[in-house]
């Protein structure tokens, strides 16, 4: 630090002299170039004011001492900035440091939570899940049965961010250690619901649908545990439905009851499944409706799954400027024959 | 967007007007005048929601808070003059079925 | 000769500004800088300001001059037997001077100084010691 100050003080010297009596512009670049290797080199405000009464001394060695105290009086001043300036550089040091850390979080997290779209006979199925920030609270998982049934849950915890991460942890090896295709959906939420009740804090808690398929009878039956509403398309009418469930959130209560729901899939309909974070989402001061969503799908219906759900994401990242407010996630199962 | 809490107070009968939008920002100022109201035993708790133009999920965990504590005080949470937007959100988590709700007295639109 | 060591006794706001005499006086004399003259007296400003504040105007700050064959400085230790701070870790980090409370600006004392210690028991007092060197 000293050095930098020692090795400049000539230099500024000859700068202040030939501004004093000329009134340069190249003067004024020159100072600005050395004060940004000041800034780089963390030199402190009241550094500078000191070098620059030692400057004008040298130069004019009968100063006056009306103005030797005054820039002493200003050296005093800048010190609490100086301070400031310190402080400021260490906190930025700990924001990048706590940034990278969130971030390996966050790819361990993806690890953990990585559910692979299985192939299952005569359904076509896209999904999608984007984080607000670093850390996703939305959460889907899909697995394949040996009789080549689909199970497939969607949630959502509320809250974002770290917290909201850590509990679907906690539900994705709750859902692991269950045998699914021999547990039906209302059982699995009704286990579900016990695990995050008794763990999870007071003010927090899971939405959820389980969902199961089964190709032999084209039916997907369903339980929804306090989840926005999924719809069914139906192809033949060009119309969409929303999927009427009830259901108490997970965690609120200790022993809850769901009903299971059944839908028959006909050749080029549709079930959709998504988080509040698509209907919730706002534009400035407009909330998003369910059906402008919908005429997104409807738009791009015939492509596949996996490009509708994409689709979808993009208009809302767009409508919200590229910058969610919300975890986004979105299901598409497309019944293909 | 801010949220404003008012409190009329009339022996065990509280009444907590709010007003304004309730998400993330708000969320711990309306659990630090909601949370003790519910704590004295016996107490009716109103909350008159007519202002509320917005809540979003972080919102109903305050409420669900507030349940579990009138559970265990003894004393009772009455919610009050939703407007569409806000109760779809109890609709939708099943809440509307276990919480002492009551949606607004303006027209109904259905 | 000037005195070698030197005690005030912080009552007043007033008695601030007396233990920034004291330490610039003594700084002048052992040979400090302009610079590192204006951070001893704003490290004694902090100090002071806390005793002042929140130790019920009860507490000293004592001022040493050192000179050994190590070198030069000037040792400032501040005692109150005010509150006490309970979590130092807590004071003495960055960001907690927003605070504005109770040891707010100790951060700002340990960079402004060569060397900083601090002991403290709630309910009883917290004594600082900083040091100096001439370089």
């Amino acid at each position: 630090m000293r050095k930098v100050i020692d090795s400049n003080i000539e230099n500024y010297k000859n700068l202040l002299k030939s501004y004093i009596e000329t009134q340069d512009e190249r003067s004024l670049y020159g100072v600005e170039m050395m004060s940004k290797s000041f800034l780089k080199n963390n030199i402190l405000p009241e550094e500078i004011v000191n070098l620059h009464i030692q400057a004008l001394e040298d130069l004019y060695p009968d100063l006056s001492e009306e103005i030797k105290h005054s820039m002493n009086f200003l050296l005093e001043a800048m010190i609490s900035y100086g301070l400031k300036h310190q402080e400021i550089q260490t906190l930025r040091e700990q924001q990048i440091a706590l940034k990278s850390e969130i971030s390996v979080a966050a790819s361990m997290q993806d690890t953990f939570l990585k559910t692979d779209i299985p192939t299952i006979e005569g359904l076509d199925i896209g999904a999608i899940s984007a984080p607000a920030h670093q850390m996703n609270g939305d959460y889907y998982h899909f697995v394949k049965g040996k009789n080549g049934t689909l199970g497939m849950a969607i949630a959502d915890v509320i809250g974002k961010g770290i917290p909201a991460a850590l509990s679907m942890s906690m539900i994705k090896y709750a859902i692991d250690s269950y045998p699914e295709e021999s547990m039906e959906p209302n059982v699995i939420l009704e286990n579900l619901n016990r695990v995050v009740e008794r763990n999870v804090d007071p003010n927090m808690f899971i939405t959820m649908i389980y969902a199961q398929y089964s190709p032999a009878y084209n039916k997907l039956r369903f339980s929804s545990a306090g989840h926005e509403p999924g719809f069914h398309y139906y192809a033949k009418d060009n119309r969409f439905e929303e999927l009427k469930t009830k259901g108490l959130a997970l965690g609120v209560l200790a022993d809850v009851e769901y009903q299971e729901y059944e839908l028959k899939m006909e050749k080029g309909d549709m079930v959709i499944f998504l988080t509040d974070g698509v209907t919730e989402s706002r534009e400035e001061d407009r909330f998003v409706e369910v059906e402008e969503v919908l005429d997104v799908i409807r738009k791009y219906k015939t492509y596949s799954a996996q490009e509708i759900v994409n689709h979808v994401y993009k208009y809302f990242e767009r409508l919200q400027d590229f910058q969610l407010r919300d975890d986004f996630t979105m299901i598409i199962l497309r019944k293909e024959v | 967007m801010e949220l404003s809490i008012d409190l009329v107070e009339k022996s065990n009968h509280l009444i907590i007007r709010l007003s304004g939008e309730i998400d993330a920002y708000t969320v711990p100022k309306l659990k630090e005048s909601l949370l003790p109201l519910t704590q004295k035993s016996g107490s009716v708790v109103e909350v008159d929601m007519e202002s509320v133009s917005y809540m979003d999920s972080t919102g109903l965990g305050v409420f669900i808070s507030a349940l579990k504590s009138t559970k265990e005080n003894d004393s009772h949470m009455k919610i009050m003059n939703l407007n569409d937007r806000v109760y779809r959100v109890f609709k939708i988590t099943g809440l509307d079925e276990i919480m002492d709700i009551g949606r607004s007295n303006k027209v109904e639109r259905k | 000769m000037k005195p070698q060591s030197s005690c005030v006794t912080i009552q007043k706001e007033w008695d601030i500004v007396g233990a920034r005499h004291v330490a610039r006086d003594m700084a002048k004399t052992l040979g400090f800088g302009t610079v590192d003259q204006a951070r001893i007296a704003t490290a004694v400003s902090e100090l002071a300001r806390n005793i002042y504040l929140y130790a019920n105007n009860d507490g000293q700050i004592y001022f040493d001059m050192i000179n050994t064959i190590d070198g030069k400085g000037l040792s400032i230790i501040a005692v109150d037997s005010g509150p006490g701070i309970s979590d130092i870790a807590e004071v003495m980090q960055d960001g907690f001077s927003t605070s504005g409370g109770l040891g707010a600006g100790l951060p700002g004392v340990k960079r402004l100084m060569d060397e900083f210690d601090i002991q403290s028991e709630l309910g009883k007092g917290t004594k600082i010691t900083a040091k100096k060197w001439v370089r």
